[in-house]
């Protein structure tokens, strides 16, 4: 059985440098680490540490930066939710199979968790079905994982990731770190609603992997397209067509507006990534991104007590 | 309309087929996986390119199989077969003028009678001869109908001027006008077999102009030269251009001219009737009696105009078609 995390980490360390790794794991830590009141040690600073963690006085003592660590409340237990429907095996914007864009991400997530000592769990599914492996430690669990994403086919059952939602709000219980890995995905009001009461009982990042240009300019050799939803083809000639694809270009612009009025509107932290090679800077995004919503949150939250 | 190699349309039929099925089993061509179609293919704009497309497929599927079908019937060489009865035209006719002094007024109008007497004829033999005291033959039986033409037009120069070599010839016996002997010599010009029996395959007939103002004594007199007609089966058709006559006894010269005409079985005209040309060229065409039809031939002959006609059209669509489709 071939290494889908050896093939996941030896991508991270091509496409990344070494300090992008070190950013990673100190945004990793300052979204996932809890804290509580419970000082545990002074360690050095890393980039991606949150500078309020650092430890003025102690940095002055010390010559170099160092952050307070304190002890976590508990455990995290990080979710990774993907969609296993046929749709996840055609092909992404980069060309790839969107499969692969998602076992890339969710072995980027999940190593960057279990280095972090956290667990990492998987629900994936379809219409018919949802596979829930609950979070555990260590690397075969997450080689377990990945595999079972990698089993995405063209002839698996459709997409239904509001069904994984449901089964998400319906079965787990306590707080998770839920990751959904999807392609572009448009909310329908049913999943918006399951979507909000996620985001209520859990932390949500909505990693979204970009759908291939059904309008491609035709390159030399045309290639013809086929629905793996549907079974039904596109024509090149037609996905070429200038009209046509004007048309698309207008439509996508509109329906990514939509989408990300949605994802505001719900306040969960949306990235998008187009390839394996963009997964690192998007998942890098994505933990900002839901670091500084939760911050705004947060202050926003204080800043309403205080008027109040 | 029969095909020569009809073999080749179920050769073309087996090969479009065979082209088809091996078109069918290569289909599982390399195609890009793509998901939500529907985002493209719900776009007015791409219902409306997925309409024109179809519609150009379509057509170019007819074009095509119209221009494969036209081909493979123009490389069976379809062919037109018809019988033809090639008729034989055995007709002869001799204008016969008199050229006398009495009818030196009205020579140049009968010419142009005679001109356009041979302009009405189709496949006839026509030859004429010129007579007044003596006959001259001024060009023998022939279809040669520019030469004839020429003749003609030549004759009626010389009758509007009236002198030249033309009349030379014409003297030559004692009086003028020897009309039975002109109709003789008229009669006499028609070749005869070889046993000096008229071809019965032919039909012959004389247009004789001459107004019968005798003057002297003829070797024949007109009612002779009419039995020799007969006896050659000739048929008389005579020109009066004045007819004079008072009263309808039988000595007034119209009256035997047309004696002698309707005994030999042909017709009487003045020549400003107007229904003169017309008719002759009538009672002439009615020897049918004499005209044959030769046995019938099968002709056999290719004609590609049509499929290869088609076949450019739909070509040419199918290039402009082509041209368009690729995108």
């Amino acid at each position: 059985m071939p290494g889908l995390l050896r093939r996941v980490k030896s991508k991270m360390f091509i496409f990344a440098h070494r300090r992008t790794l070190t950013l990673l794991d100190g945004e990793y830590g300052s979204v996932f680490k809890g804290r509580s009141l419970d000082f545990d040690e002074l360690r050095a600073y890393v980039p991606g540490d949150e500078v309020r963690d650092i430890d003025w006085k102690a940095t002055a003592r010390h010559g170099s930066p160092l952050v307070k660590r304190y002890v976590a409340v508990r455990r995290h237990s990080v979710l990774l939710l993907v969609d296993a429907g046929r749709t996840m095996a055609a092909q992404a914007l980069s060309g790839e199979p969107k499969k692969d864009i998602a076992v890339h991400a969710a072995g980027v997530l999940g190593y960057l968790a279990s280095r972090h000592g956290d667990n990492v769990g998987l629900l994936q599914g379809d219409t018919v079905a949802s596979t829930y492996i609950p979070p555990r430690q260590g690397e075969e669990h997450l080689e377990r994982l990945l595999q079972e994403i990698d089993a995405i086919a063209v002839d698996s059952p459709a997409s239904a990731i509001a069904e994984q939602l449901d089964y998400a709000l319906k079965y787990l219980k306590g707080r998770l770190l839920i990751v959904v890995i999807a392609d572009e995905f448009m909310p329908d009001p049913r999943a918006e609603a399951l979507m909000r009461r996620l985001r209520a009982r859990h932390e949500v990042l909505w990693l979204t992997i970009r759908d291939a240009d059904l309008a491609l300019e035709t390159g030399g050799r045309s290639q013809d397209s086929t629905d793996v939803g549907t079974g039904w083809g596109i024509p090149a000639a037609l996905a070429a067509d200038a009209t046509v694809r004007a048309a698309y270009a207008t439509a996508m612009l509109h329906r990514g507006q939509q989408r990300d009025a949605i994802f505001r509107r719900l306040g969960i932290a949306e990235e998008q990534t187009t390839g394996s090679e963009d997964v690192l800077p998007a998942v890098f995004a994505l933990l900002e991104k839901h670091r500084s919503g939760i911050r705004a949150a947060r202050s926003a939250g204080k800043g309403g007590r205080s008027a109040g | 309309m029969e095909l020569s190699y009809w073999w080749i349309l179920p050769l073309a039929a087996a090969a479009v087929g065979c082209a088809a099925w091996l078109s069918i089993r290569r289909r599982p061509q390399k195609v890009r996986h793509i998901a939500h179609g529907e985002r493209l293919t719900a776009l007015p704009a791409y219902q409306h390119a997925l309409r024109q497309y179809r519609t150009r497929l379509v057509l170019a599927a007819v074009l095509g199989a119209v221009f494969l079908a036209a081909t493979a019937t123009a490389a069976a060489r379809p062919t037109h077969r018809s019988t033809v009865q090639p008729e034989i035209r055995n007709r002869d006719i001799v204008l016969c003028l008199d050229v006398s002094g009495s009818m030196t007024s009205t020579d140049a109008a009968i010419a142009a009678v005679f001109q356009k007497l041979a302009g009405e004829f189709d496949g006839e033999r026509i030859g004429m001869v010129i007579f007044d005291s003596s006959s001259v033959q001024l060009f023998p039986l022939t279809d040669d109908y520019h030469y004839a033409t020429e003749q003609l037009t030549q004759a009626k120069d010389a009758l509007d001027s009236g002198a030249g070599s033309f009349f030379d010839g014409t003297w030559n016996g004692e009086g003028s006008s020897l009309i039975g002997d002109g109709l003789a010599s008229c009669v006499q010009s028609f070749p005869d077999t070889a046993d000096g029996s008229p071809d019965p395959r032919r039909s012959r007939s004389v247009v004789l102009a001459t107004d019968n103002f005798l003057s002297g004594e003829p070797v024949f007199t007109l009612e002779e030269a009419g039995a020799l007609a007969i006896s050659k089966n000739v048929k008389v058709h005579a020109l009066n251009p004045g007819d004079l006559d008072y009263g309808d006894q039988p000595d007034q010269p119209g009256v035997q001219l047309r004696a002698t005409a309707e005994r030999t079985g042909g017709t009487y005209f003045t020549l400003d009737s107007p229904e003169a040309v017309p008719g002759i060229v009538q009672k002439v065409q009615e020897t049918e009696a004499t005209s044959y039809r030769a046995a019938p031939q099968a002709v056999v002959a290719d004609t590609p105009a049509w499929p290869l006609g088609i076949a450019l059209l739909a070509g040419t669509g199918m290039l402009v078609l082509g041209w368009r489709l690729d995108p």
